[in-house]
């Protein structure tokens, strides 16, 4: 075949004017998308959430990618048709202007991907008023499991317990073995340090410390156990006068350094 | 840096909990509005102004569900002649009395169940109240946008100079007797729902791109909202928090001002006022619920696209005179 010298001339090209605000939303759609599924498959999810909503978040994640994707298909049909609408514009008002919108979120999810949320501790615990925790808890819940076995009992089932019966006599002498966080309350004696927990209702915006004292053994002081190191405390129930009133303590018999737990909240 | 990371991490949670609930809320929007006409709705309102006004507070339910998407649609009400009751309590109550409202509430707040039902019954009361008392201005016109006002649907026909058998115009022949003019209609279908007139194709694309761009709004506000509640929560000494949480009246106002300022969207803002339930008083935790969706700085330039200043203020006042009423009440005898 002899080929026609002269060849076909090129279609003229187009000034290739990319669409950037719709770019713009569709890589904040799949990066937001990759930060939730990011803490889905990291297991860090639980440090923000209540586990009971987890999939809430997950379902978002593929929402998300899904939306990403419709807008990567829209792009592509309007650019091969050539030249875009702007959409029709539904008579919405917005208060921020759309590409600021779009750079907002995108810089959120890139931090959200590179930022790895870390549990709260002790300070938080202070500051959020944990020397309240003996009687209040925030949430009033209706009904609990009481665990009939008092060593099976958690931080915040001993403390729903002493809230519901508060008379610490009532307990004393029961066998206790419970997880949590070291606090040094200033107030206290230095052979006493709390173990915390912190409770979540929802998300990690309402945790809220509760904590149990505990009496160390004679020859222990508090600088023995850092704070924010977690223990496994086992030991009894008995009566202590600590802040001016009496309340339950454990009397420990064994304290061990255990790793902080993938879920450091109780619920 | 501790303090940092707990900002952080409450930034970040606010943001993970709250999207889920932000994407059904605009998926709801989109969706609803290419299901629902308007026009054929406004034929089946009650005509008493109070049952109006309890009717345009539950309509919410059927309707977009945050506080962006509820001033188009309470302008295409007015515009197409339903009640000033029904319009004023639809503005008021849809944003907070819709099924994905009241479920996130009651995720945030189910520790304290009363409040999800204090949230939605206030709001109900005040939104009925207020549009009983809008019903009661005989004519709309002078508190609404020229714009709007002149495109309304009025339903006893303009009272001309000209004798009616001398109108020009296009008139249609109804069965039983009397005439249909045309003009009217077509200046309302400029300002009607411009979705429902699409093929099922186009309508998806559009129903998509609505969500997205919701969601680039509202996003945007939430991470703003969320970003304003971490750094309260980690920056503000507690003293000065639990200062003015704890007291009755100024934890009330403090969190009404609030509010009005973050603007954050109704579908979300019960988390925002979850990460306060610790500090602040029942009472104003129940303000920021029932006020933030009626009125906020992004909802005020809303307003204005409808009506004129004098009835936006009118609506802000008894809005808010109502809610701190309501927040007061709970502090002192229920909370």
């Amino acid at each position: 075949m002899v080929r026609s010298p002269r060849s076909k001339p090129k279609p003229k090209k187009k000034p290739l004017r990319l669409p950037w605000r719709d770019i713009l939303d569709v890589l904040a759609l799949s990066t937001w998308s990759a930060m939730l599924i990011r803490y889905w498959l990291g297991g860090k999810l639980l440090l923000l959430l209540h586990p009971d909503y987890a999939w809430l978040s997950n379902v978002a994640a593929i929402v998300l990618l899904l939306l990403a994707g419709s807008q990567v298909v829209k792009l592509l049909s309007v650019r091969r048709r050539g030249g875009g609408d702007a959409g029709a514009d539904l008579g919405h008002v917005t208060m921020l202007p759309p590409s600021i919108s779009s750079a907002l979120l995108l810089s959120v999810a890139v931090f959200g991907l590179i930022y790895t949320p870390r549990a709260f501790a002790s300070e938080t615990a202070t500051a959020r008023g944990i020397s309240d925790s003996l009687t209040l808890t925030r949430s009033q819940p209706q009904r609990f499991v009481r665990a009939a076995n008092p060593a099976e009992r958690t931080v915040i089932d001993w403390i729903r317990l002493v809230n519901v019966y508060p008379e610490p006599d009532a307990y004393a002498g029961e066998p206790v073995a419970v997880k949590g966080f070291v606090m040094h309350p200033e107030e206290w004696p230095d052979d006493y340090i709390m173990v915390s927990r912190f409770v979540l209702t929802c998300c990690a915006a309402d945790a809220y410390p509760v904590g149990l004292p505990v009496k160390l053994k004679t020859n222990q002081s508090r600088s023995d156990y850092p704070v924010d190191s977690w223990l496994d405390v086992t030991g009894e129930m008995a009566t202590e006068d600590l802040d001016g009133r009496r309340q339950i303590a454990i009397a420990a018999s064994d304290l061990t350094a255990i790793a902080e737990p993938e879920n450091p909240y109780q619920y | 840096m501790i303090q940092l990371n707990t900002g952080f991490t409450l930034f970040l949670s606010l943001l993970v909990e709250a999207v889920p609930f932000l994407l059904i809320g605009v998926a709801f929007s989109s969706v609803l509005m290419f299901l629902v006409d308007e026009r054929k709705l406004i034929g089946a309102l009650p005509k008493n102004a109070f049952l109006g006004a309890l009717t345009g507070g539950l309509l919410g339910i059927f309707f977009p569900v945050c506080e962006c998407g509820n001033v188009p649609v309470a302008r295409r009400l007015l515009v197409q002649g339903a009640p000033t009751a029904v319009s004023v309590g639809f503005l008021l109550a849809a944003p907070t009395i819709n099924p994905v409202v009241f479920w996130a509430t009651w995720v945030a707040f189910r520790g304290q169940p009363e409040v999800v039902f204090m949230r939605v019954g206030c709001t109900l009361i005040i939104a009925t109240t207020v549009g009983w008392v809008f019903s009661q201005q005989k004519d709309l016109g002078p508190f609404l946008q020229e714009t709007v006002a002149r495109s309304r649907f009025r339903e006893q026909p303009v009272v001309s100079e000209q004798p009616s058998l001398l109108q020009g115009g296009t008139f249609l022949q109804a069965v039983g007797g009397g005439t249909l003019r045309l003009d009217t209609p077509v200046a309302q279908r400029l300002v009607a729902n411009p979705a429902l007139d699409q093929s099922t194709a186009s309508k998806l694309s559009l129903v998509l791109d609505n969500m997205v761009r919701e969601l680039r709004e509202l996003g945007a506000v939430l991470i703003l909202g969320s970003a304003i509640a971490a750094t309260v929560q980690v920056a503000v000494p507690r003293e000065t928090i639990l200062g003015l949480g704890q007291g009755l009246i100024s934890s009330i106002l403090a969190m009404m001002i609030l509010a009005a300022v973050v603007s954050i969207c109704s579908t979300v803002d019960s988390f925002f006022a979850l990460s306060f339930a610790s500090t602040f008083t029942t009472g104003s935790l129940l303000a920021f619920l029932i006020f933030g969706p009626m009125i906020d700085l992004k909802n005020i330039g809303l307003l204005l696209t409808v009506f004129r200043a004098r009835a936006v203020f009118y609506l802000f006042a008894l809005a808010g005179l109502m809610s701190f009423g309501f927040a007061l009440f709970i502090n002192l005898y229920v909370g």
